[in-house]
């Protein structure tokens, strides 16, 4: 019995630190530009395919976890050079339909280059095998994804908390006007905040790939979870996309092996809960 | 006044340039347009890619023979998305704008079941190259809907044919939660408990599951000894990855609904071993099928895959019922020349039976296996079973 609680705990976790790198940017991205980014599952995605090509190249996993998140945040930051900055004064239909596109751009893209078959990358040899926990075997690399989520979130939540850089995203997502006035140059951080968010979910990307290979529908799958994820853990809250994403992933863990059919279901009741109970999110400040 | 009459002349002018060809088109029809409906985006595009090829394939054939009846064949793609709101507005499209009376090549039966009920309105033909699901040919039937493919009840008649002789008792039952999934599934229970095997469980995840962890779980702790899955093309690879992880490669016997040459591809060497029905193989010997393989791979550098093939088979059969009909815009007539008639297919004689215009078809069971002429695992056949005991009742999903 205990086992089995277990075992599901870690999928569960292996699970919400994937959401949770993609959540987190997307959370941040719309705290810090006021920008809702459909395009962010596809950041995700060419996390993976790009982990992919680093991995056939050269061999190593480990490369491609440390080069691929630098260069999707370069593309990501000059994306928003080049087409966010000029509609943050219009309506956000605009800025929908801007990153709604931008998503589809990329996904072609991908499309396009690699094909429409699945891509298979395999864990480094290090995590490839398998762990004995309560006498059944349970794969390293779950293992490997739930310190990583821990890793990455503890991360930024000190980030903000104690460094300068922090304070002033912090000040910017409180007031931007403000921030300006006081010397912040706002047009700079949103472009930092923006190719880091792309970064962290290219991060999920390459993690995600050698348990859910590299596919064509994955940057759809993960941005509908991670929107269930910022509404549940609240619109601009770090901490409050990491409860949604370990929510989500536990209501699809345990809802997948009790009822399958309600995996899906049980999250979107969730959110459905929060919405009437609590609008702005678990831990979302009241606009 | 100027401005108004230029207006006037534009608009004119535009909807002259517009609608002239559409009338010209309507009248002359000197070619024979065959309206290619697949996902050639999205998620499920591995099946449109893989349509599409075929379709290739068959379009220079037919052309370099000099097109049927003489008209060449004119080839429109539409993308679908593998989603039936728009699949039935690109279908509804290719058949009013384009004037297109034969669509096939979509990827999903979710979309098939809501365009084949349109097809006596819009007079126009819905020939299906791989969806599955068994309402097609029965609760759903109507005359303007060809099935050229083996159903999913088909498959796991052939796999439940194999099972029989095996000492395999307990089984599990993976599908998809659509159409397809459900009906493989639970065509497969019914005839393994038939046979007097155990269905230990089954469970239906949502399409595009990302962390099959769970399901693992629950066929581990079932005590099964063989997990028959029918999963969506994205899907498989995904789950089998996370099945061999969990080491249930190892204890539990896979065995898929298709087995196709692309989650051989996708899953590699892993896959050694696995068994399942299939609706094509490119290994099956006969001259007519080395000719197609051979052929087919000197133009795309791959070996055909079952959507591949079949839509070839499809187009090619639809030629022949077309010549035999003597005309292409008669649907009556051709849907009376293609009924009951037989055609020398890849894999030998088929036919289309006129009753509820399912394919009557024997099934192959293969297993990715080394083969020494191929860098790569290859679907080796272990039996043939004949068409009489492979195709259902008609307008039926039994077999007894």
């Amino acid at each position: 019995m205990w086992s089995f609680v277990v075992v599901q705990l870690l999928n569960a976790l292996s699970l919400a630190a994937l959401l949770f790198l993609v959540a987190a940017g997307l959370t941040l991205i719309f705290g810090i530009l006021r920008v809702v980014n459909f395009a962010h599952g596809a950041f995700y995605m060419v996390g993976a395919y790009l982990g992919f090509t680093t991995v056939v190249l050269s061999g190593r996993f480990w490369l491609a976890l440390l080069v691929v998140p630098p260069i999707v945040g370069l593309i990501g930051a000059s994306l928003e050079v080049s087409t966010l900055r000029f509609i943050y004064q219009r309506s956000p239909n605009y800025q929908l339909l801007l990153t709604f596109g931008i998503g589809l751009v990329l996904e072609e893209t991908v499309r396009v280059i690699y094909g429409a078959n699945s891509k298979s990358v395999d864990a480094p040899s290090l995590l490839d095998g398998s762990v004995h926990l309560f006498g059944t075997p349970y794969p390293t690399y779950r293992l490997f994804l739930t310190g990583l989520g821990i890793a990455i979130a503890l991360g930024v939540w000190l980030f903000f908390a104690r460094t300068h850089a922090g304070l002033i995203i912090r000040a910017m997502a409180q007031n931007s006007e403000m921030a300006n006035c006081l010397g912040t140059n706002v047009q700079r951080v949103r472009t930092l905040v923006f190719g880091a968010s792309c970064a962290l979910a290219a991060v999920g990307g390459v993690a995600s790939a050698p348990m859910t290979t590299a596919y064509l529908g994955m940057s759809v799958n993960v941005v509908v979870d991670a929107f269930v994820v910022v509404v549940i853990g609240g619109l601009g809250s770090v901490v409050g996309s990491a409860a949604g994403s370990l929510i989500v992933a536990a209501a699809q863990t345990w809802g997948g092996y009790y009822i399958s059919e309600t995996a899906m279901i049980l999250m979107y009741l969730v959110m459905g809960a929060i919405l009437i109970f609590r609008p702005h999110g678990l831990f979302g400040e009241k606009e | 006044m100027k401005r108004r009459k230029f207006l006037m002349v534009a608009v004119g002018g535009i909807s002259a340039s517009v609608s002239l060809p559409a009338l010209l088109r309507a009248q002359t029809q000197n070619q024979v347009k065959i309206g290619i409906l697949t996902a050639l985006s999205g998620a499920q595009a591995i099946y449109g890619e893989q349509t599409k090829r075929g379709v290739e394939y068959f379009a220079k054939e037919v052309n370099a023979r000099g097109g049927i009846l003489g008209k060449p064949v004119e080839i429109i793609y539409e993308d679908s998305v593998a989603d039936p709101a728009t699949a039935v507005r690109k279908a509804q499209k290719l058949v009013e704008k384009d004037g297109v009376k034969f669509l096939t090549g979509l990827s999903m039966s979710s979309e098939a079941l809501a365009i084949s009920p349109k097809g006596p309105e819009w007079n126009s033909l819905l020939i299906s190259n791989i969806t599955g699901a068994g309402a097609l040919t029965t609760t759903a039937f109507n005359r303007n809907f060809f099935r050229i493919n083996k159903s999913a009840a088909m498959g796991a008649r052939v796999t439940s044919l194999y099972l029989q002789d095996s000492p395999m008792k307990r089984f599990y039952g993976l599908g998809n939660d659509y159409a397809y999934g459900r009906d493989a599934v639970a065509s497969f229970s019914k005839q393994a408990t038939a046979l007097g095997k155990e269905i230990v469980g089954t469970a239906f995840p949502p399409v595009g599951t990302k962390d099959y962890a769970s399901y693992i779980i629950r066929i581990k702790e079932s005590g099964a000894q063989g997990c028959y899955f029918a999963l969506t093309g994205g899907d498989v690879p995904i789950f089998f990855k996370q099945a061999l992880q969990f080491g249930l490669t190892r204890d539990v016997k896979m065995i898929l609904e298709t087995l196709d040459n692309k989650y051989i591809d996708q899953v590699g060497d892993a896959m050694e071993g696995t068994i399942g029905s299939t609706r094509y193989a490119y290994t099956i010997d006969t001259p007519k099928n080395q000719k197609f393989v051979a052929g087919f791979h000197a133009m795309h550098n791959v070996y055909p895959d079952y959507p591949d093939a079949v839509v070839y088979q499809g187009l090619d059969w639809l030629a022949q019922a077309i010549e035999k009909a003597g005309t292409a815009d008669d649907l009556e007539k051709i849907i009376t020349a293609w009924e009951d008639s037989t055609y020398e297919g890849l894999e030998g004689s088929l036919f289309m039976r006129k009753c509820d215009h399912q394919v009557v078809q024997g099934g192959y069971m293969t297993e990715a296996a080394r083969d020494p002429k191929f860098p790569h695992l290859v679907p080796k056949i272990l039996t043939h079973y004949s068409a009489e005991r492979v195709t259902p009742k008609c307008r039926t999903e039994n077999f007894d």
